[in-house]
Parts: C-alpha cells; structure tokens; sequence
C-alpha cells in the first residue's frame, strides 16, 4: 500500500512562466485539476489548481466569451490585457505540501483530510517530481481494497468485541467453500460490538446466512448500517 | 383467453447443482405442480424441449467457452469456473435443451400458433456472460433469444424485462451497445446484492447509450417501491421503444419469503408486474410476450407464484 504503486507517474506539469490560460487549456484537455510547476530539472516548485484558475479568470473568459458588451468595449480590452499577462507564478501556490512515494496509502489518506486538498505531488529525496496522487487514485485504491470490481454479496453481522470472533466468522464461511471480496471491521453504536462486513464473492448466500444466525451471530439489517456508523439519533 | 405456450421438459430436472445448491431440480417441480393443480394444463399448448443448433448459442457466447463448458460437464467436473456454479456431466447437454425450447418457442409464436408462452427452464441465464459463466448461469437463454429473433426472424426492436431480483449482468453486457434490444432490469440494490452491477448510472454505452435502464431497490422494499419504480423507468421507456416483442427474464426471488436476497414483493405484487408488463405487450408488441424462468428459490411459494403467472399469461 505504498504511494508509489497508486500514484500516475506521467505527469502532466507546466512552467512558471506559461500564461494562465495555458495552464488552464492544458487541464481541461487532459480532464485534470492539478498542474505541478516545474524547474529545468524537474524539480518541484509549486502548484497550480484549477481553483486557482477560477480565481484568476473572469467567468466569461472560462466560458470563451466576450467580455463585457459594447458599451464598455474599452475597459474590457484593458481587462483582457491584464489577464493574458498573467503567468502561472502570479497564481500558484509556492512550495505545496508534498509526500514522498515510500508514504503508504493511509498516510496519505489521513493527509488528504488534514490538509484539505485534493492532490499531492509526489518528490523523492531530492526534490524531483516522480508522481501524483490525488483523491482520484484513493478512490481507485479503495474500490479495489473493497473488492467490489468483482460480483458478490454483502453480508453485514454484528460481533462482541473479543478476540476470536473473526476467526469464527471466516471458519464458517471458508466451509462454505465461499471467497471473500474483502472484510471490512467498523465500529458500532452499542458500546463493546464490533460490525463486520464481509463481501462474499457469491450468488449463494442462503445456506451461510443460516449458519451464522445459527451460531448466535446477528446479522445487520442492511438498511440500518452504514460503514462510518455512529450512535443512533433516536437514543438521545 | 389467450393462446398461452409453456415450455415443459422433464429433463430439465437432469441438471444437478449438487447438495445444498438453491438452484434445485425441485423449483421446476414445484412450478410444475402450481400450474397443475390450479387446473390449467388443459389451457395451455405444452412445448417439449428441444436441442438448440450450436450457431445460435454462438451468437451470444465465444466458441472457447462453449466448448471449456462441454469439457467440463464431460469431465465429471462439481463447478465450472466458480464455486456458485454446480454441475454434472449433463449439465452441457441441459443447457442446449433450455435455448432449443425457447427458440421453438419463438418460432410457435412467430408463427402465430400461441399468443405468449412461460419457458420453465433450467439452468438459469441472465447472469452468463459472453466468456463467463456466473450466478448459476452458463448459457445466456434470454439474450440468445434475443438474437435469434433478429436474425430469424427480423425483429429490429426487442425489448427485454427482467425482474429477478439480482441484476442480469450478462443480459445487460452484452446488448450494452447495441440500441436494438432495450433492456430494463429491477433489483435488489448491487451494494448489497449479487453480483455488484446494475446501478442506477448504468445505462449503456457509445451507441446503445439510452437502452440500458436500471431500477435498483433498497433492501426491504416491496410492492410499493416496485410499482413505482416500474412506472417511472419502464412505462415512458418502453413507450419510447416500441419493442416489436417482450422478452421477460422471471425470477422469483424477489418474494418476501425467498431468503436469497432481502426485498419482499408479495405474490400480488408478482401479478401487478406481470399484468403491467402484459400491457405493454398488447400496447406495442401485438402481445408478444415470452417470459423465461431465471431465479426463485423459495420452493413453498413457487407453485402459487408460477400459477398466477401463467393465469395472466392466459389471461383467465
């Protein structure tokens, strides 16, 4: 689960000296939000997003529109002068936060949500540009860790909170000869139980929805969960 | 009444999925008996199976995999290709008995010899892919059916329903770009339900955009939600397409009593579907309307539910 395996290696990247409107031609062809700012040597200097962009750009130049009608024809062509002057240095931001391809993915999960941005170039020691990853690439990592690619069913059960009770639950289902796509373990509302969350990669879940009952586990009413679970409303 | 074919082979009891397998010889039996003993045999015109021609199954499945499926069955081989898929050596030979009874099927009412039919088959179809076989399935019964009715017998618009309550992944796959066959699936919702597609973005692809329409439902949900939903995405998108013939994917295991997925549509809410489907064969299809068996796995309930399918079928 290292960064270095989730994040896109060929990077689209610009320079600090190209016009905004470059920067912002070159993400809409390529359907991204992040351009890293390059040196010669390809070493990180900052970053340009497509929200600073917006910032920079009036909304009728993003749309391709004229500016202004033809009252103020005058003031209009001074505005679009300004603008065409402006490079991706006026708008970047300098020396972003970066992280390095030996991150794991939780690291830089937890990254994402303290730091609130959407993509983090990826530098090695020396300052390079050898990657991005960005909540796109998260996104993918997880659909893959969720197993959910491939056809299955989700069968929620709720577990004291012991050691041994997974086991339990992968015993029986293992002797149903039944593969898993993931198990996930959330926390619960009731205080000491644990939901787990398996997603079997099977049609036929009668027969072990059965025996786990059977084996005194609850299974959860798939409309009651949700996989970040907190205290129910109605016990305040 | 309506000139009503059923599709009836003992040998379709033949494929054994082994122990414990919800996809039993006994659901045909039970299918049987409802439809016996609520008197309506002598309505109907029994059609035997028969042995489907290699080149129609070939249009819809690869020649390696029909072939690694035969092998298999031959081999004394217990599963093809996963553990959900049971099997015995005349596995192969019942899964061309399936799609040659619901081509002659087609032809009787091409023909004009019966009205609409129900094709009690087994193995089921609608989750076989082109390569895979998947969820009990190994030849795709209702998309070669689908084929076959353009290629014979030059249908330009089929429209196919299909209210199992797992999505028909294999179905929808393999007509995903092709704006000919329209397909409409109701299902349990696919983040908790087999196999995982038919979400509600799912809607085709390049030029079958728009002939792909999903309508998954939230676990729990019955009659009510399924009314609904039917009448919001299918109705206007059936009156868009016209289909020329119906074909229906019937499954029976969305029933509150079927314990292989969590909706609970009751036995009427089953006649509701099936009434409604059979107005938009007399709207737009001359009444063409071939319902083909998929799951259903709750065996106390599927003499009742095969017989109220088959009344309104008959229109009694």
């Amino acid at each position: 689960m290292f960064v270095s395996n989730s994040m896109v290696r060929k990077v689209i990247t610009i320079d600090k000296e190209a016009s905004v409107f470059e920067a912002h031609e070159k993400m809409t062809s390529n359907k991204i939000r992040h351009l890293p700012v390059v040196d010669g040597e390809k070493r990180l200097i900052g970053i340009v997003t497509d929200r600073d962009i917006r910032s920079a750009l009036p909304f009728s130049l993003l749309k391709g529109r004229e500016i202004g009608d033809e009252k103020s024809s005058c003031s209009a062509e001074e505005e679009k002068a300004k603008i065409a002057a402006l490079k991706v240095k006026d708008i970047m931001t300098a020396n972003p936060i970066t992280i390095s391809p030996m991150y794991t993915i939780q690291d830089a999960l937890l990254m994402i949500q303290r730091e609130k941005v959407g993509a983090f170039p990826v530098v090695d020691s020396d300052g390079t540009l050898t990657g991005i990853l960005s909540v796109r690439d998260l996104l993918r990592a997880f659909i893959n860790v969720l197993g959910i690619n491939e056809p299955g069913t989700l069968v929620g059960i709720l577990v004291e909170e012991k050691i041994g009770q997974l086991k339990k639950i992968v015993d029986a289902i293992t002797e149903e000869q039944i593969s898993f796509g993931s198990i996930l373990v959330a926390r619960h509302w009731e205080p000491n139980t644990r939901a787990v969350f398996t997603y079997l990669l099977t049609n036929n879940v009668m027969r072990v929805k059965k025996k786990l009952k059977s084996l005194g586990y609850t299974l959860l009413d798939p409309m009651e969960w949700y996989l970040d679970q907190l205290p129910k409303s109605d016990k305040n | 009444m309506r000139k009503t074919g059923y599709l009836h082979d003992m040998r379709y009891l033949l494929h054994d999925t082994g122990p414990y397998h919800p996809e039993m010889p006994e659901r045909l039996i039970a299918i049987h008996n409802g439809i016996k003993d609520g008197g309506l045999l002598d309505h109907l015109t029994i059609i035997p199976a028969s042995r489907a021609e290699l080149k129609w199954i070939e249009t819809v499945h690869d020649k390696n995999y029909i072939r690694r499926f035969e092998e298999i069955c031959l081999c004394g081989h217990t599963t093809f290709e996963d553990q959900d898929n049971g099997i015995c050596h005349d596995s192969y030979e019942t899964a061309f008995l399936a799609v040659g009874g619901i081509l002659d099927t087609i032809d009787m009412v091409m023909e004009g010899k019966i009205d609409n039919a129900f094709c009690a088959v087994r193995p089921p179809g609608h989750h076989a892919e082109q390569n895979k076989a998947m969820g009990f399935c190994y030849f795709n019964n209702v998309a070669i059916a689908a084929r076959y009715l353009q290629m014979k017998w030059g249908i330009n618009r089929v429209g196919i329903i299909d209210f199992d309550v797992h999505h028909g992944n294999g179905t929808q796959h393999i007509f995903e770009t092709d704006p000919t066959v329209f397909y409409y699936s109701i299902h349990e919702h696919p983040s908790f339900a087999y196999p995982g597609t038919g979400r509600e973005f799912e809607n085709g692809a390049m030029e079958g955009k728009g002939f792909t329409k999903n309508s998954p439902v939230l676990p729990g949900q019955g009659d009510d939600i399924y009314k609904m939903l039917i009448e919001r995405d299918l109705l206007p998108a059936f009156e868009r397409f016209e289909p020329e013939i119906i074909l229906v994917s019937t499954g029976f295991d969305a029933h509150k009593d079927d314990e292989m997925a969590d909706i609970s549509v009751t036995t009427e809410g089953f006649s509701w579907i099936m009434e409604t489907i059979m107005k938009l064969g007399d709207t737009y299809s001359k009444g063409r309307v071939i319902s083909v068996l998929e799951g259903g796995y709750c065996i106390p309930r599927l003499p009742e539910l095969a017989k109220e399918h088959v009344q309104i079928l008959l229109n009694v």
